[in-house]
């Protein structure tokens, strides 16, 4: 009954809450008008956007002392959630069920140290953010709640990863559906957001003749 | 008498006693190997080829491995006779005496917090704080009590599920919890090496002995009276848990390891041991962490704040850790010293 359930009809709504409230977010952001600029171009916008969007992959000089854990730990978790979604031999399947498209999906030993890594960046981000006074000043509720539920649909994904149990692939694919309605609402938008504002940030400086 | 009635006499004997030889023999004979048997056996030699052959298989005398075209480790050994050893240590000596440990060392700490409650500091609260874990230090602790308490639970699933979990779960609700316990338990392993590690760059500076510490020890850490003894950053006792931590954390790893990994070309035996092994020092290090989080929270006021926010009162560090609440001071005079006018910046933070 559940499985039926979580196969079908919240799979769709969840689908369905994500597609649109990713759009209604972004195209939200993208009808946001400013105010024409009518200063003489010192640089150029465009240089300047993708110069942003590829500097920012490096963090600053002044800043890598203070910033090495998070730095590392951040590249692990987002470089290993990125192989775990698109490159796990069970996604692709999935995938490929749905949308006819398919890839040739990375190896078992790959899947397994592509998760730990992504386990140890996304407790030590959580941990440090929570440890951290700063961050956790800056820190709401949402921070957490969608650490917590990024956490829970990795270990209950892991957990069903020998499919042996159809309960457990059932429960790692409502923890999802439970993310996919909650994704749009939180900051976990970054995913789709965090390229267009860097070049937002790079183009306006850029244009100014300033390096972002 | 004629000779030929003598002929017919000695013809009849010689047929009787053929026919009484023959009867004879068949009842004899088969009683040759029965003898011989109870000879072989007075000897120490076994003769009957049946038994010998059972006797091989279940490598009763001594250790044999056969031939086969199956090419593997132990592919040559049909029955592991260690395996029923490691399966009766298992059910008959780990689990019960495990649980025992677990069980009478939290009644110890439940009967000492009762009757002694909480270690209170000297003087109570001042107000002032001092920092005594960094944002990097508490980061790898918290990181190594989540991975820890993560393999700690699954495991303790997989090794008393069975009698904790059935009569609540049933048998298909257990068997469901226990494949997910082992898929975490065997994912989260390796992780586990990476936090030890971290742990043990992380503290092991102040963890060697000093002078000091032995009477620490002798005098209970001022549990067994006396009031509070004299001591550096870390106490003898949480030095002891330092190591006991570290040492304990890379047997559970190398083990852990060893059983992760069955394509590594290690035996049935050693997996076996790896596996006896890996449960007594989880068991171990699990009763132990016991103390040291009865100790961090609910036995001694004010510690459990050292490592949320970092910060202990200075009455706290007074009472416990003199050594180390003078250095620190000390280090902050000649921090105002060289620099005047400026305040001593909480060491490492960020």
């Amino acid at each position: 009954m559940f499985a039926n359930l979580v196969d079908g009809i919240f799979w769709d709504v969840a689908l369905w809450v994500f597609a649109i409230g990713v759009l209604w977010r972004i195209l939200s952001i993208f009808r946001v008008r400013n105010k024409p600029d009518y200063s003489e171009p010192r640089g150029s916008g465009f240089a300047g956007a993708v110069g942003a969007n590829l500097r920012r992959f490096i963090p600053r000089s002044e800043m890598i002392t203070r910033t090495r854990l998070q730095v590392v730990a951040g590249y692990l978790f987002h470089l290993g959630l990125f192989a775990l979604l698109l490159f796990a031999a069970p996604h692709v399947l999935f995938i490929e069920a749905q949308t006819g498209l398919g890839w040739m999906p990375m190896p078992y030993w790959a899947f397994i140290v592509a998760a730990q890594l992504s386990f140890i960046g996304l407790m030590l981000l959580w941990i440090h953010r929570v440890m951290h006074p700063v961050t956790r000043l800056i820190s709401d509720a949402d921070d957490h709640v969608a650490a917590l539920l990024t956490f829970i649909v990795m270990l209950t994904g892991c957990m069903a990863l020998i499919e042996q149990f159809d309960g457990l692939r059932v429960f790692h694919r409502f923890t999802v559906e439970l993310l996919m309605v909650y994704f749009p609402f939180s900051r976990l938008m970054h995913a789709f957001m965090f390229i267009p504002s860097r070049a937002f940030t790079g183009a306006w400086f850029g244009r100014r003749g300033v390096k972002a | 008498m004629s000779s030929s009635k003598r002929s017919r006499i000695r013809h009849h004997r010689m047929v009787v006693f053929s026919l009484l030889s023959l009867l004879v023999l068949t009842l004899v004979l088969p009683l040759i190997p029965h003898a011989v048997a109870e000879l072989g056996e007075s000897t120490g030699r076994v003769a009957n080829p049946g038994t010998e052959l059972w006797r091989d298989v279940r490598q009763r005398d001594r250790s044999i491995v056969g031939a086969t075209q199956v090419k593997g480790v132990d592919s040559g050994v049909l029955i592991n006779v260690h395996g029923e050893d490691w399966r009766q240590f298992r059910m008959q000596q780990l689990i019960p005496y495990g649980a025992a440990l677990m069980g009478i060392v939290l009644s110890v700490i439940l009967l000492f917090y009762l009757v002694r409650g909480p270690l209170r500091m000297q003087g109570g609260a001042s107000g002032k704080k001092i920092q005594r874990f960094n944002v990097f230090e508490r980061t790898t602790h918290w990181f190594t009590v989540g991975i820890f308490w993560l393999l700690a639970l699954t495991g303790l699933v997989l090794l008393y599920g069975r009698f904790v979990l059935i009569p609540l779960l049933g048998p298909d609700g257990f068997g469901l919890t226990a494949s997910a316990c082992k898929e975490a338990h065997n994912l989260f392993g390796p992780m586990f090496l990476v936090a030890i590690l971290m742990l043990f760059v992380t503290f092991v500076k102040d963890n060697f002995y000093v002078r000091g510490d032995f009477t620490w020890l002798l005098k209970g850490g001022g549990l067994l009276g006396g009031g509070h003894v004299s001591a550096g950053r870390f106490n003898a006792g949480e030095k002891i848990w330092f190591w006991i931590a570290v040492s304990g954390g890379m047997v559970l790893c190398v083990t852990g390891l060893i059983l992760d990994f069955a394509v590594l070309g290690q035996g049935r035996e050693v997996m076996a041991l790896s596996h006896v092994l890996h449960g007594i020092v989880a068991l171990v290090v699990i009763t132990v962490s016991f103390g040291h989080i009865y100790l961090g929270t609910a036995g001694v006021e004010g510690t459990l704040s050292s490592m949320t926010t970092g910060n202990v009162d200075e009455a706290w560090a007074k009472s416990h850790h003199d050594r180390w609440y003078a250095e620190v001071k000390a280090a902050a005079a000649d921090a105002d010293e060289t620099e005047p006018g400026g305040v001593a910046s909480p060491a490492g933070e960020g």
